[in-house]
């Protein structure tokens, strides 16, 4: 009898991934990312990292990781229950509390950590989720870990999110309802204030992933809770600093109590090695910039607002976004790709989102707009985007 | 003066009550089984609403063209139609059959019938869109124990609004699909679909119902998967409960997955993760019911149109759901199909029962493991 092969199935899922054009082809950046990046050989106008303010190339933050290198070394040497934590590591936390204005933080090892770890331990059999249709992937992760019962309502829908809660009241013994802060997809924003105040009415915990608001929205871009003045009202903020904060990794905000729990229960942060001291120094010094240099977060809105008017006067639909995640709305697929490919050639680089990632006829462009582009950058790409618009029939 | 052709297969509804899924052939079975008149009755209910507007409105009299005896003549004048407005251009035999349809429907557009409403199921859609071959539209007015076609108004007050809006001239006439399934294959078991052909019918987006959506089956495995890991668990929480399984693909796949015996068009007894009694009838599930008070009804809505009881169903009759409790009845749908059925609809042929149900606004459908989601129910 011949032996079986443990690995040929990893080929043919591969394959099967190909012939559907539903595998990822990974694109190479040589060098930063940052508003003209080198990709795959040619300089392009970066329109899709999550780089909003692009602190990754922020002298003081730079610095701050070259610094700490030489202070505490390359790594932590554990995790942080054992002997992984760093005066660091605690001082990042209390900047975080102290920059969004709440008791506590803990640092995750990025958002999805952050997520899957806490989300597990917070509901359980007997508890009720209610969680938003159009939630990250890291969030259904985190539910799925649970026994609690799910729920899933309306995307952004509050009056059906009141409808879920009125049936889970009876019967529940926890509430936890999660959102997204900004919809990565779409760009649109939760309706937190009345997430917040509905949970409030019903005893309810109520958990934001503010992944795409951070540094984007509120006071300052301390994010969609401050957008909505409700800081108080959310039980559990989840941030991270892998997008407009240019760096890595993932945090909570809320009470001591959630701290104390989320450290004891988590077990992504328990069994996961702390952040090197480059990493972590890097994300201290982000939110200095953030509270000294309003200016970034200034100017990432006023070139959002140019971005998108222009786009819609040249007669592109861009969805329903309110913040600088753009669409640009192209129905099918084939086109969406062809587009992208368009873009690349004419030295703008945004990436196609498709099926299955969206419907079949809301294939899109995704852009994400960047405090780093001048003017000169915005206009060359909305020269391509006209050209290759009137050449595809998107726009007229 | 409008004419309008008006055919009512007597027979069409009688097999679902007795759990026969359907009366091609079996009248004579579903009658001894004790089956009572379904489309007559449903006829009537359409031909009174209509009348009760027309009444009113010189601009909606129409002529009634039609069949004698149960085929139409009676409805229309237990309805309160007069004398004067109906004619009868064919007279069936005693015991009748596709073929007085036929000939029927042929007399009716002979007369001039401008437009041929029927009342029934598949098989008398089928019919009467081979007697018309387009000359003119249909409309069905929905009575028998499958209505998958494209033809059929959603209910009989349904069927009379949109008789209403097409005399006002607010309809266009746009082809809908004629399916139905080899009755013969039905009643083994084997669920064998067929497009028959396309007919004109009136085209009102919100009232016609779409032809049975078949979502795509194949990436829908893992998810039944999870939903028969949730009801697993249901099961073996709850060993006491009685579980009524409907009929239809998604609740016979999760049966499968759970290596249950499960017939794909009837209902099945399920009690502590074992099948008890298989193809329940009405008197049997009644009978069931009497030793097991503490009981759930899983159903799952009839693809695009949304029906999760009278389509297909018609044994979970509505002296079986007050037994059960509104409360009691689980709805389970794949996330896929949820998407293709905009809103849950009930139509138990008891008024009261379907206005409990559209009375809770939303319901919830497991659509995962633990997972469920409100969806809206609206009455037909």
């Amino acid at each position: 009898m011949s032996k079986r092969d443990p690995t040929s199935w990893m080929r043919a899922e591969y394959e099967a991934l190909v012939a559907q054009s539903l595998d990822w082809k990974l694109r190479v950046l040589q060098g930063p990312s940052a508003p003209r990046s080198v990709v795959d050989g040619k300089t392009v106008i970066m329109l899709c990292s999550n780089n909003y303010l692009n602190l990754s190339n922020h002298p003081k933050v730079k610095r701050a990781a070259r610094e700490a290198v030489k202070t505490h070394g390359a790594g932590s040497g554990s995790v942080r229950p054992i002997a992984g934590n760093m005066d660091i590591h605690e001082e990042l936390e209390r900047r975080i509390a102290r920059f969004k204005r709440r008791e506590a933080a803990l640092f995750y090892m990025s958002g999805f950590a952050g997520n899957a770890g806490l989300i597990s331990q917070l509901a359980g059999e007997g508890d009720a989720i209610l969680t938003d249709e159009l939630n990250h992937g890291s969030i259904i992760d985190g539910v799925r870990l649970t026994k609690a019962q799910r729920v899933i309502y309306r995307h952004c829908d509050v009056g059906d999110l009141e409808r879920a809660l009125k049936e889970v009241d009876g019967w529940a013994k926890k509430i936890l309802v999660i959102s997204d802060g900004v919809f990565s997809m779409d760009g649109d924003i939760a309706p937190v204030d009345g997430i917040a105040n509905l949970s409030e009415d019903f005893g309810a915990m109520v958990y934001i992933d503010d992944a795409h608001g951070e540094g984007v929205l509120g006071d300052g871009g301390r994010g969609v809770a401050s957008h909505f003045h409700v800081e108080d009202k959310i039980t559990i903020e989840l941030g991270t600093f892998s997008k407009a904060l240019g760096v890595v990794g993932g945090y909570v905000v809320g009470s001591n109590d959630l701290r104390n729990y989320a450290l004891n229960k988590s077990r992504t942060w328990l069994l996961s090695g702390s952040h090197p001291p480059a990493v972590t120094a890097a994300c201290i010094a982000a939110i200095d910039v953030l509270e000294t240099e309003p200016r970034h977060v200034k100017k990432l809105w006023s070139n959002t607002k140019y971005f998108k008017n222009r786009l819609v006067s040249l007669g592109f639909d861009i969805g329903r976004s309110e913040t600088p995640i753009t669409p640009v709305m192209l129905g099918d697929s084939a086109t969406a790709k062809r587009f992208s490919q368009r873009l690349f050639e004419e030295g703008v680089f945004a990436l196609p989102i498709v099926y299955p990632m969206v419907a079949k006829d809301r294939a899109r462009i995704r852009n994400i707009v960047n405090a780093g582009l001048r003017r000169e950058d915005l206009d060359e790409a909305l020269a391509a985007y006209e050209k290759i618009g009137k050449e595809l029939h998107v726009i007229s | 003066m409008r004419r309008i052709g008006f055919v009512v297969n007597p027979v069409a509804g009688m097999g679902g009550r007795v759990g026969l899924k359907g009366t091609d052939g079996v009248a004579d079975e579903a009658r001894a089984q004790g089956a009572e008149p379904v489309a007559g009755p449903r006829a009537t209910v359409f031909a009174a609403a209509f009348l009760g507007v027309a009444k009113g409105d010189p601009s909606l009299r129409v002529e009634w063209l039609t069949c004698g005896g149960p085929m139409g003549y009676e409805s229309l004048r237990a309805a309160g139609v007069p004398e004067a407005a109906v004619e009868v251009v064919y007279t069936p035999g005693k015991q009748t059959t596709a073929s007085d349809t036929l000939h029927g429907v042929e007399a009716m557009v002979g007369r001039g019938a401008e437009l041929l409403l029927f009342c029934g199921g598949d098989g008398t859609a089928r019919d009467v869109a081979g007697a018309t071959r387009d000359r003119v539209p249909i409309l069905g007015i929905p009575a028998g124990v499958k209505m998958h076609s494209g033809v059929f108004a959603v209910s009989p007050i349904a069927a009379a609004n949109l008789l209403i809006a097409y005399v006002r001239g607010q309809l266009r006439i746009a082809p809908g699909e004629v399916l139905d399934l080899d009755e013969e294959a039905y009643r083994k078991g084997e669920w064998r679909i067929r497009l028959f052909m396309t007919a004109n019918t009136l085209a009102e987006p919100h009232l016609v119902q779409a032809g049975k959506m078949m979502v795509a089956e194949v990436t829908e495995d893992a998810i039944r998967t999870e939903l028969a890991m949730h009801f697993s668990e249901l099961f073996e929480e709850s060993p006491e409960t009685l579980f009524l399984l409907g009929p239809g693909s998604t609740i016979h796949g999760i049966a499968s997955a759970l290596r249950l015996e499960k017939t794909l068009l009837g209902i099945d007894a399920v009690l502590a993760g074992k099948t008890i009694e298989r193809d329940l009838n009405e008197k049997r599930i009644l009978a069931i019911l009497d030793r097991h008070r503490d009981a759930k009804l899983v159903l799952s809505p009839v693809g695009a149109q949304g029906f999760i009881l009278g389509r297909g169903n018609l044994q979970a009759s509505p002296d079986v759901i007050r037994r059960i409790g509104t409360k009691n009845v689980i709805v389970v749908a794949t996330p896929a199909k949820l998407e293709t059925t905009p809103v849950l609809r009930v139509d138990t042929g008891d008024p009261s029962l379907d206005a409990e149900f559209s009375a809770k606004e939303y319901l919830f459908v497991v659509i995962g493991y633990r997972t469920s989601k409100l969806h809206p129910i609206q009455p037909v």
